[in-house]
């Protein structure tokens, strides 16, 4: 099993293959892909490539507090690992999706991706994926917000339903974090502040989190309401 | 088709299923929804924010894009 990551530097490469899925350093190879030096060490970048270990390397661990990973909804299939419902709980929110996707005319097959202490990751697969994602992810998000609500209706209080289709959450979870990063390093040249398209609460943090450690760069949301816009500014 | 699936989520939302009404006005290029339900269940199909009213009407949009008609809910109380 074969993973890429990317890092400002070699180390930052790894600590991010060991942060996505949720595995030891000792327990997989790294081989570096490559490296780019930027202009007076701006814009470096390593790219890495990760092999498991061991005869069908071990799926990583599930048991990770972050959503933020891709490792994750490409071991859904392995092992004895059960992606059809379990409990009452997860049976209602599973014929819930697939009823209203039916009725909305795109019909969907509901599986469990993953399944954490107080999260469970729902996979909606059908002919009309795009009608279901919806223009970044609006209908992702509105299916979300609905089987939320009637997950807490039916016993999983406390439970967080993740909805996603095609790994949609994930590779925009990527993709943000790449934007934000070039941004930065754009900001870093120009000095003056850029501001980004509105997101939600969870893509904000993303990327507030994403430049946290990025030395003269910072970042505040501004505007009101649900989806905030996030300015990138110098701070030399 | 957009009755079911209206009726079907405000049910899911509301603590008194039997309250929840919708209504179908077809017009040439729009159709309008209404939804009417019990009177404490209002809050319950809004949101905070209209936070569920959108989801609603997100979902409600999706889907019509195959019809191509555009589909408008009303939330009346």
């Amino acid at each position: 099993m074969v993973y890429d990551f990317e890092g400002k530097t070699e180390k930052d490469a790894i600590e991010q293959a060991v942060e996505q899925l949720g595995i030891e350093q000792n327990k997989f190879d790294v081989e570096v892909l490559d490296q780019q030096t930027g202009f007076l060490g701006m814009n470096r970048k390593v790219r890495v490539r990760v092999h498991l270990r061991g005869e069908g390397a071990q799926a990583p661990s599930t048991a990770r507090t972050e959503d933020s990973g891709s490792g994750f909804a490409r071991t859904t299939t392995q092992g004895s690992y059960s992606n059809t419902p379990e409990n009452d709980f997860e049976h209602a929110v599973v014929d819930y999706l697939t009823t209203v996707t039916d009725m909305m005319g795109a019909p969907c097959e509901v599986q469990v991706m993953y399944r954490e202490s107080s999260k469970i990751g729902l996979r909606l697969d059908g002919s009309d994926n795009g009608i279901i994602i919806g223009r970044k992810g609006q209908t992702l998000d509105a299916l979300q917000t609905l089987v939320n609500i009637v997950g807490g209706r039916v016993g999983g209080e406390g439970i967080k339903i993740v909805v996603d289709s095609e790994n949609y959450r994930s590779r925009r979870e990527e993709s943000l974090v790449r934007m934000a990063q070039q941004v930065a390093d754009e900001v870093k040249e120009s000095r003056s502040s850029k501001l980004l398209e509105p997101m939600n609460p969870f893509e904000r943090r993303l990327v507030h989190t994403a430049l946290n450690d990025i030395n003269d760069i910072g970042t505040k949301s501004e505007g009101d309401g649900q989806y905030k816009q996030v300015r990138i500014f110098y701070r030399g | 088709m957009e009755k079911e699936l209206v009726s079907y989520v405000a049910k899911s939302l509301v603590d008194n299923p039997d309250g929840v009404e919708v209504n179908v006005i077809e017009g040439e290029k729009s159709t309008i929804i209404e939804l009417r339900v019990a009177e404490g269940d209002v809050g319950k199909v809004i949101g905070k924010q209209g936070r569920i009213a959108k989801a609603l009407r997100t979902i409600l949009s999706a889907a019509s894009t195959k019809s191509g008609k555009r589909v408008v809910l009303e939330i009346l109380d």
